[in-house]
């Protein structure tokens, strides 16, 4: 592998990372809060998981920088500045209410097993494993997530009206799920990953025709189109964060910070 | 005045372990409907023990009786059993019937009779299921109420639960790590 192709990779896995790792810590804000008990286990094992699959891609970037599967991660998380961080937006806001977590989850369950149903046969063999194993989950979160959100938009009033609320807020995030980094053309061209525009389209094409069923309106059809109104972030760069995020990391950050040299 | 329930209603959950056992009890769950149910289930019960196959039940629509309720009363027309005339169709379907062989244990599922309502399902059961000890109480499910996790599910909802370590709170030594502490320390 030459270095471009390395570095590109290494970047794209911190990406996926830092994905599961800030949607996971988000989901864990849950626990204790949920608006059911059953639900409130089922997003505490959801934030589980989505930390569980960071552990994984987070250990296959050991790996190719020949660091500490333990040691490193770890360092990733609790030690790395803000700038560092590669998560889209979308999974940095704040949880606000049950029905934006849900819609959020949603959506990015959906992009997540877009993403993996690709990745599988990605040429990168290591990927292409642990593709396949976290694909297995998140099919289950898929139907766990697309059953509260269809239960939701055709539920009540108050339901649907929460829940178009968050759609018009969230909407325009997503656009950044599939903005290109920098070195991406080294992956599609090295056969590692498929091109970002058909994990768009898939993408699109399956979650605007449920949201439309779920009694929702989509905001706008494309991300990059709408300039007129300024609602739709153009596709920004995994660089630009929110103010969120360092509140976030404060927090998660906040013990190990206190003594670095702790042994747990 | 008692404060009106405002929970989802309530869903009866039986798991099975292995190919080849009987669906057991685990618990109950609260649910929307039958799917939300389902998910539920495997959320709440199938986080860490083996599960190839889960059924879930709205409670209400389980017939059940107890040994001694059937001793006391004559199991009939206008008798016991009657208030469980809601779930009849009117038609001969399936029932599947759990028991308890002890009043200490676990509905396990025994088979599956065609009646035509929860009583006269539970009167073959008892021809059929009682054995040498009679059961200590009966549960009878009508199939069409029951929803049945698929094959297909157990790939994705029950066997990544089998790679993740499952750790007692014991295996964290906090108390003898804690007693160290303290004794370095001086307690105080």
């Amino acid at each position: 592998m030459n270095s471009s192709l390395r570095h590109a990779l290494s970047q794209h896995l911190l990406a996926l990372a830092d994905d599961e790792l800030i949607l996971g810590h988000r989901d864990s804000q849950w626990c204790g809060m949920a608006p059911l008990l059953e639900e409130d286990i089922a997003f505490a094992n959801l934030a589980l998981d989505e930390i569980g699959h960071a552990l994984v891609w987070y250990t296959l970037l050991a790996d190719l920088a020949g660091e500490d599967h333990y040691i490193y991660p770890d360092r990733l998380v609790y030690f790395r500045q803000i700038a560092d961080f590669r998560n889209v937006q979308l999974v940095e806001l704040p949880n606000g209410d049950w029905a934006f977590s849900m819609l959020r989850q949603y959506l990015f369950d959906t992009y997540e097993t877009v993403y993996l149903a690709a990745a599988v046969g990605s040429a990168h063999q290591p990927l292409a494993e642990a593709a396949a194993k976290i694909r297995l989950e998140e099919i289950y979160h898929y139907r766990h997530t697309s059953a509260w959100v269809r239960r939701l938009g055709l539920g009540s009033v108050e339901s649907q009206r929460r829940l178009q609320a968050a759609l018009d807020k969230i909407w325009p995030y997503t656009g950044q799920l599939f903005a290109l980094s920098p070195g991406d053309e080294f992956l599609v061209s090295a056969g590692y990953l498929p091109p970002s525009t058909i994990l768009s389209s898939t993408w699109k094409d399956q979650v605007v025709p449920f949201l439309l069923d779920c009694g929702l309106q989509v905001p706008v059809e494309s991300g990059d189109e709408d300039t007129q109104t300024g609602r739709f972030h153009p596709p920004l760069s995994r660089e630009r964060h929110t103010p969120h995020l360092k509140v976030l990391l404060r927090e998660l950050q906040s013990v190990p910070r206190l003594e670095p040299q702790a042994v747990w | 005045m008692a404060k009106p329930d405002t929970q989802l209603p309530r869903f009866q959950v039986f798991l099975q372990e292995k190919t080849g056992q009987p669906h057991q009890d685990v618990g109950s769950v609260h649910a929307s409907d039958p799917e939300m149910a389902l998910l539920n289930a495997r959320d709440v019960f199938v986080r860490r023990p083996e599960c190839t196959s889960l059924w879930v039940v709205l409670a209400d629509a389980i017939f059940s009786k107890t040994a001694q309720e059937l001793e006391e009363q004559e199991l009939g027309d206008k008798g016991l059993g009657d208030e469980g005339v809601k779930e009849e169709s009117g038609e001969v379907e399936n029932y599947y019937i759990f028991y308890k062989p002890k009043p200490t244990g676990t509905q396990t599922l025994v088979g599956e009779v065609p009646a035509a309502a929860p009583v006269e399902a539970l009167r073959l059961a008892l021809e059929r299921f009682s054995g040498d000890k009679p059961p200590s109480a009966w549960w009878i499910l009508p199939a069409r109420r029951v929803l049945v996790s698929s094959p297909d599910d157990i790939e994705s909802m029950f066997a990544p639960a089998q790679d993740k370590k499952f750790r007692l709170s014991t295996d964290f030594h906090t108390l003898t790590e804690m007693r160290r502490v303290k004794s370095e320390f001086g307690g105080q």
